[in-house]
């Protein structure tokens, strides 16, 4: 028999059995595997050919793998501040005892719920250059220098994507808000107006701080889906017109499902883990002080 | 109190989640089973996800089930475009479907040469099909004079129009380059749009491709080009590109915005007058509205040089078995019957398609058919398409290299350059 | 929130005006999907995606529900998400015990691990997984997808239920501790009730991300009658003719059990069981 004392620093690992060893093999081993494609050459037929680093260098000539990059990226920014502003708004405005917050909740939500292809295909008619609703909105109130075709304009096509990508964002960072509000102690909050607190002052030293952890996770949560980006992508535009509204998930799909190009896609993947990565160190950097300060 | 009502309810939800898992688990275990005491299973994946050939095969697949009542048929219909990502996986797993529908030509070659498809020269010796499919047919479907592959049907490309507008404005169908310029010339100066387009889905773009080089360079350097053995940066194609297509885009013969549109979007310009024509296959015709359809039409691409042989763009699709199927002898019953005579009558009469089967009387063909047919008859060589004809990493490059035309009509000699770029790089790989 | 009658009411009533018009104009996509789905693609053919319709008829919405086959791609889709949310939701939590309650050897380790995983594309795994899963012998089976759901959704929930499960204090478990509780008695009769707010709001994204996947079963499974409503609705696209009408109802249907999962659960992490309540 073990001794009380090493059966207890045995729990931990006891826990972490069963999720670990499934994360294991359906993941980490997966994931290792395609690191290891991104240095062979494979249609995902016949066994792969290692061929060093030559995806990378292929990647790095080309001109597509810029043009998503950069397209990730202004994602990613735009991704950090509409949906945060817009939901945190939200979700202050809806705490409180207004009539019908229930339906308004739902109704912001509604669009997270909706299948991606529903959204892309109703939104490709919304910007319909010749019959589609934003159009006609613009050439009734008089700005109708402003229509154009907005999923084949190239200056535009990105943001139009991103504008649903948003769309269907907002209600689900409000619902975290929201979620991060329960726990908000009303009693600091109270205590700073009596000691006269602009409500601006509140807002930033007492209300923000309380929901940092909410928003940490929000901003991981955006960080991921904006370098995960894809299906709006792929229903709406698949890149096009020819690859301006390309992303980095979007690219690698069509590189290696479209184009049989498996260990060119793996690179591109790798590519974007490491980007994720990046954004995320100083994330996990802080938790590493934190463990090592505790 | 509230907690524990709120783990029982969490109890509940995970005794109702696990649940079906195990009585699904065992159904499937039962299926098994009786998969086991019953030998003839036959699973067939297709792509025809399409409401009318659905519908069509769907009904061959209960004719095939009242011919061979012992026989378990397994069908699923996967969506076209997941299913091209999905074949990989089919073929390289351990009980693939036993029969899988397939693009003709190059594509089919490709998976034939990894020797992932089973030979079916049996088949096609105990069918009598040898004998029953022209000599085309059979080259596109044996490798080394084996056969590995069934062509089911095919469609043909034209330039459809709405007769209304071409009464309308008296214009007769022109055979010639010039003689269809003076009709976008015409139409444009009464405020029609000559060609509708949707090239959303960037294929339509290729399509235009595909006619121009043939008509400008003659089939055989198309062909070459598909497999990368001429260069994209040849001034031959340079020419397509600025003396034929740019000029058409410059002068407003195509709608403006096409990228906008998915192919069928762009269908009301033509019904509403504002387009007269769209180069199109005829699968145009399942979309078209009902009540405008008697105001279809269309004619041949017009020759541009006289001198070059004559291509034409028709795409076939057939059925092949993957080297790993479970019970090939029921596969290849299978087969037998999607070539039958009395199969392929069915589809063409059904489906408005062309089949491949010479002993189908061609008085089942209607009108159209049989005008779709003569123009393929007289083409002197068949291609299958752009994006079938070369690799699909290629047709991608290729494709959005149109796009970007579209775009940027002055930009052809940069945007060729790119292609060879990447001709070079995926062909010589 | 409390009384703040330092606001005019008129400011008030034109602040709620605004939010009720921002609401509806949120809402347009979703009302011109549910008018499309009233349509006949004969009407759309003719007179464009954004006509108003000639005639609303509920027909496609039967027609989804059985050519669609909407009623037996719904059950699958059940049977595939109902497990796969139970087993991740079950074994984050697990994981995430022991990365928020002990200190040991590898913890950070392990926590970067469920962190770095949920940073890949999940497509660069479609082909490998699939190889695993045909060696595996559970090609063609729900037990491919709910294996791979779970796993790939267990790096998610343990980050977000790990840093829940921090600020749980920690003298409520040392006191069960020296009540002779075993760890596996404070997992379950003290830690998981305590993080019920925050498996309410993941089980709810978590049900919605998986219930609405589409890639997965085109690569793990072969036959349609195992497909999910997502994948099943896809075959309604065809390679030139989309039968709209029926796929927008049908995607409209595959809506509800969402909606009702996401009504069902705002009570909990929204009515106020949470931390703050607790302390």
């Amino acid at each position: 028999m073990l001794n009380a004392k090493t059966r207890y620093k045995l729990i931990p690992y006891a826990f972490l059995g069963i999720p670990v060893t499934i994360y294991f093999i359906w993941i980490i081993g997966p994931m290792l595997y395609s690191f290891y494609l991104s240095f062979t050459k494979w249609d995902g037929l016949t066994a792969p050919e290692f061929i060093g680093t030559k995806n990378y260098q292929m990647l790095f000539q080309d001109e597509v793998f810029y043009i998503s990059l950069f397209n990730n990226l202004e994602w990613i920014i735009l991704f950090m501040t509409i949906p945060i502003a817009l939901g945190l708004t939200l979700a202050m405005v809806l705490n409180r005892d207004i009539p019908g917050a229930k339906t308004f909740k739902a109704s912001f939500f509604l669009p997270m719920v909706l299948s991606l292809v529903v959204c892309g295909l109703v939104w490709s008619w919304l910007y319909s250059p010749h019959s589609g609703l934003i159009n006609e909105v613009l050439r009734r109130i008089g700005l109708g220098a402003l229509a154009t075709g907005w999923l084949s304009n190239p200056k535009v096509v990105m943001e139009a994507v991103i504008t649903v990508a948003i769309w269907r964002q907002v209600g689900y960072v409000m619902v975290l808000y929201l979620a991060g509000l329960q726990s908000v102690d009303q009693n600091l909050l109270d205590a700073a107006e009596v000691d006269g607190a602009s409500a601006l002052q509140r807002f930033f030293n007492v209300l923000m701080p309380q929901l940092a952890p909410v928003t940490v996770i929000v901003i991981v949560i955006s960080i991921i889906d904006s370098l995960r980006a894809f299906d709006l992508v792929s229903v709406m535009t698949r890149g096009g017109p020819y690859n301006q509204s390309s992303v980095l998930a979007n690219f690698m799909y069509i590189e290696a499902f479209n184009n049989y190009r498996m260990g060119y896609g793996a690179a591109i993947a790798v590519i974007i883990f490491i980007i994720s990565l990046l954004f995320i160190m100083f994330y996990l950097t802080r938790i590493a002080r934190e463990e090592t300060n505790a | 109190m509230k907690n524990k009502i709120v783990i029982s309810v969490l109890a509940a939800l995970f005794v109702l989640g696990m649940a079906p898992l195990f009585a699904g688990g065992q159904q499937e275990g039962a299926a098994e089973g009786g998969q086991a005491a019953e030998q003839d299973v036959v699973v067939y994946n297709s792509y025809w996800s399409d409401p009318e050939p659905k519908r069509v095969e769907a009904e061959l697949m209960e004719m095939f089930k009242e011919q061979n009542p012992g026989v378990k048929l397994i069908h699923s219909t996967v969506a076209h475009e997941d299913f091209k990502q999905a074949i990989r996986a089919y073929l390289t797993s351990s009980a693939p479907p036993d029969v899988l529908t397939w693009f003709a030509g190059n594509r089919a070659r490709f998976f034939i040469d990894k020797g992932l498809i089973m030979d079916i020269s049996d088949v096609w010796e105990e069918a009598g099909w040898n004998e029953s499919y022209s000599k085309g047919f059979r080259a596109m479907s044996s490798v080394d004079d084996k056969q590995y592959f069934l062509p089911g049907n095919w469609y043909w490309w034209a330039v459809y129009y709405d007769t209304r507008v071409f009464d309308e404005y008296d214009i007769e169908i022109p055979k010639t380059w010039d003689e269809l310029m003076a009709v976008c010339e015409k139409l444009k100066s009464n405020g029609v749009t000559p060609f509708t387009v949707g090239t959303k889905y960037r294929w339509t773009a290729a399509a235009w491709f595909d006619y121009l080089n043939m008509r400008v360079n003659g089939p055989e350097f198309h062909i070459n080009l598909m497999l990368g053995k001429e260069s994209y940066d040849d001034p031959r194609v340079l020419k397509v590109f600025n003396d034929y297509w740019g000029p058409m885009i410059d002068k407003g013969y195509f709608v403006e915005s096409p990228a906008s549109y998915a192919w069928a979007e762009a269908i009301p310009f033509m019904t509403n007058g504002d387009a007269a024509m769209y180069l199109m296959g005829d699968f145009i015709r399942d979309s078209y509205p009902k009540e405008d359809l008697e105001y279809l039409d269309f004619f041949r691409f017009p020759i541009i040089d006289p001198s070059v042989p004559v291509g034409e763009d028709a795409p076939t699709d057939g059925y092949f078995i993957p080297k790993n199927s479970q019970n090939p002898e029921m596969a290849k019953k299978l087969l037998k019957f999607f070539g039958s005579k009395e199969v392929q009558e069915y589809v063409a009469k059904e489906l408005g398609r062309l089949v491949t089967n010479n002993k189908v009387d061609t008085s089942v063909y209607n009108e159209n058919q049989l005008k779709g047919r003569e123009i393929v008859n007289a083409a002197d060589y068949v291609a299958q398409f752009y994006d079938r004809d070369t690799t699909p990493e290629m047709a991608d490059k290729g494709m959005n290299g149109f796009m970007e035309f579209w775009q940027n009509t002055d930009q052809a000699e940069k945007i060729l350059e790119k292609l060879e770029k990447s001709r070079q790089q995926l062909f010589e790989e | 929130m409390p009384k703040r009658n330092n606001v005019p009411l008129a400011v008030k009533i034109v602040l709620y005006l605004f939010l009720v018009a921002v609401t509806l104009i949120w809402l347009v996509p979703i009302f011109i999907a549910i008018i499309t789905s009233m349509r006949t693609n004969a009407d759309i053919m003719s007179h464009g995606f954004l006509a108003m319709p000639k005639t609303i008829d509920l027909k496609s919405y039967f027609e989804a529900w059985q050519r669609g086959g909407l009623h037996k791609y719904l059950p699958n889709s059940f049977i595939i998400t109902m497990p796969s949310l139970v087993l991740t939701l079950l074994l984050s939590s697990l994981g995430a015990y022991s990365l928020a309650r002990f200190k040991f050897k590898g913890r950070t380790f392990f926590y970067f691990l469920f962190v770095g995983g949920t940073m890949l594309p999940f497509q660069i795994l479609l082909l490998p997984v699939f190889k695993l899963s045909d060696a595996l012998g559970i090609y063609d089976t729900y037990f491919a997808l709910i294996a791979i759901h779970t796993a790939f959704q267990l790096g998610f929930c343990t980050f977000v239920l790990r840093n829940y499960m921090m600020t749980v204090p920690v003298q409520v478990m040392e006191s069960a501790r020296i009540d002779g509780c075993t760890e596996l008695g404070i997992w379950g009769k003290i830690m998981l009730p305590l993080t019920l707010p925050a498996f309410a709001a993941i089980a709810t994204l978590e049900f919605t991300w998986i219930f609405n996947d589409y890639i997965w079963p085109l690569v793990l499974i072969r036959s349609s009658e195992k497909m999910p409503v997502t994948t099943g609705l896809a075959t309604l696209q065809g390679q030139y003719v989309q039968d709209w009408t029926v796929i927008i109802s049908g995607a409209l249907l595959a809506t509800i059990p969402t909606l009702i999962v996401f009504i069902f659960l705002q009570r909990y992490f929204i009515a106020g069981l949470t931390l703050g309540s607790n302390k």
